[in-house]
């Protein structure tokens, strides 16, 4: 059983409309369980659309998406998956461990297990000392790590992120990358990962999902061959540049259709 | 709410206290100097011995518009809240109701109060009390339902991720986003309110109020009274002040930042 599996899946706004916007044309891609995905692309190219059709927080226009075997709409309501966003969205007037005991309140799991849970994501975070703060009393990476700890305090086995890190400086962006990957390595999660960053997406992956716009549709998928035990050291291995290179040239095509559009994608 | 002294607050505190008691210096020596005549100008030190002098008046009056004040506080704002709740669950309302309150709340609606007086008995205190509600009530609800409705995406979308319900969104969301809004609101209401008592006292009704004893001491060329009643209404005003910015402090989690009308947060 696939984790997700989208089947000849398009999007389409304001169909009929002025206003139109053919976010997805006929998209097909399968996850398997254990597998780190990342779909990267210049911007408007359906990435978040796509995330989002995965997460049922949009429907698609046509074709149909399964996750865990379920329909997505299922696979919501059990809250098969947790989902992390660019701005980490944390709730101000919660504090850092009642964040993440959010998701559990809804399942309806009471006190103490809660916070029992909480506490564990916070270990498996490495913040177990901020349990009694306010989010804002922390950095911009410590935040984004315990909206990670919220995503996983259910142990979904699914974990949907879109652009995570965008908003981190280059040093703390490198450091939850590996974060990150230690994470699910310990926790077994298979990771659909939305980014516009070509090393990012190389140095997480073992597959990576390339995009052009207008209209949204999937050009490539590379496949990077890193091994599952990746360091620092990684970004100094050769697989690691070829894997760049592929990525790269993958979407220099797009860019050859779309002159300007390219300019989405960092090339850091 | 500890009030230490920190040297931050010294320095906030001192130079408006220094300037308001140069003024009131000023103030003493132009009518001693000048030789004002207490009809025209009276020094502060006679309307602080007025004051004293009528305490109990000024007293009983205060009870008489901050009782008008709070009752129309507390209406108004009961009302205001759960006007807001019937708002944000139908946007079409909203769209409909918010332009008009923000429209009503740019005029002096409290002259309505010379036309509920001819509804009313002249000795009833309905009408004032109306009055303060329908500010206070315009007040709450637009800010509250700001609150209510001006949520992060993020926020919503985590919610529905997690297949909350809409209430659970209105619970866990919405009103702990409308809380700082709803304080914002009765920071404006409070002084308002007061404000609003006073001035209703002016069309009419029984003379038992603050407002219309400054008007009469006035007219009978009391005037040093009449500032004492002022100072009064000064008070009052700032009690109410004081209650609702205490109010918030009291609600408000230990340590949890304020957020200000921008959205920023301060701590
Ligand atoms: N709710 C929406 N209504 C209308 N158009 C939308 C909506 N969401 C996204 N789009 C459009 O769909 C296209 C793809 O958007 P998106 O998935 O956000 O791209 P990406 O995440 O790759 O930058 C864009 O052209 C965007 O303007
Ligand atoms: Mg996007």
């Amino acid at each position: 059983m696939s984790a997700v599996h989208v089947a000849g899946v398009s999007k389409i706004f304001n169909q009929g409309t002025p206003k139109q916007v053919d976010a997805l044309v006929d998209v097909n891609l399968t996850v398997e369980a254990g597998d780190f995905v990342s779909l990267i692309g210049p911007s408007g190219c359906g990435k978040s659309t796509l995330l989002r059709l995965i997460a049922n927080l949009l429907e698609p226009t046509t074709g149909s998406v399964t996750v865990n075997g379920k329909s997505s709409a299922q696979a919501r309501l059990d809250q098969d998956y947790g989902m992390a966003f660019q701005q980490a969205g944390l709730f101000d007037w919660r504090t850092v461990a009642k964040n993440i005991e959010l998701p559990l309140e809804l399942k309806g799991w009471d006190k103490e297990k809660r916070r029992a849970r909480a506490l564990e994501m916070l270990e498996l975070v490495k913040l177990p000392e901020f349990a009694e703060l306010y989010p804002w009393q922390l950095s911009g990476g410590m935040q984004q790590r315990i909206a990670i700890a919220r995503a996983l305090a259910a142990h979904p086995q699914l974990l949907l992120m879109d652009e995570p890190f965008g908003a981190l400086d280059e040093m703390t962006r490198e450091y939850m990358q590996g974060e990150l990957l230690r994470i699910c390595r310990e926790t077994k999660t298979t990771v659909v990962f939305v980014t516009h960053s070509i090393p990012e997406a190389v140095y997480l992956s073992n597959r990576v999902v390339v995009m052009s716009p207008r209209p949204g549709r999937i050009t490539k998928l590379i496949d990077v061959d890193l091994g599952r035990d990746r360091s620092e050291d990684t970004r100094n291995a050769d697989a690691f540049f070829h894997g760049i290179t592929a990525v790269r040239e993958a979407l220099r095509g797009t860019h050859a259709d779309h002159a300007n559009e390219v300019r989405g994608v960092e090339d850091r | 709410m500890t009030v230490a002294l920190s040297p931050r607050r010294l320095r906030s505190v001192v130079p408006p206290l220094v300037f308001g008691l140069a003024f009131l210096a000023l103030w003493e020596s132009a009518v001693r100097g000048f030789d004002l005549k207490p009809y025209f100008l009276a020094a502060p030190t006679k309307i602080v011995g007025e004051f004293a002098d009528n305490v109990g008046l000024i007293w009983d009056s205060s009870m008489v518009s901050g009782g008008n004040a709070f009752v129309g506080l507390v209406v108004g704002t009961v009302l205001g809240v759960a006007m807001s709740f019937v708002l944000s669950r139908y946007r079409f309302l909203g769209e409909l109701v918010t332009p008009l309150a923000i429209a009503l709340n740019a005029i002096p609606i409290f002259v309505l109060v010379a036309v509920l007086n001819n509804m009313y008995s002249i000795t009833s205190e309905i009408p004032r009390r109306f009055m303060v509600t329908l500010v206070v009530y315009f007040i709450v609800l637009v800010n509250v339902a700001k609150g209510l409705t001006q949520v992060k995406g993020t926020h919503v979308e985590l919610m529905r991720s997690y297949a909350a319900s809409d209430f659970e969104i209105l619970r866990k969301v919405r009103v702990p986003n409308a809380k700082p809004y709803l304080f914002t609101a009765l920071k404006i209401a409070a002084p308002a309110s007061v404000i609003t008592a006073f001035v209703s006292e002016y069309f009419g009704g029984s003379q038992n109020g603050l407002g219309s004893r400054i008007t009469s001491n006035i007219a009978n060329s009391r005037n040093a009274t009449a500032w004492a009643y002022v100072l009064g209404a000064c008070l009052l005003g700032l009690g109410f002040y004081i209650i609702s910015v205490a109010l918030e402090n009291v609600t408000r989690k230990e340590g949890a930042p304020i957020a200000t009308k921008q959205g920023k947060i301060k701590k």
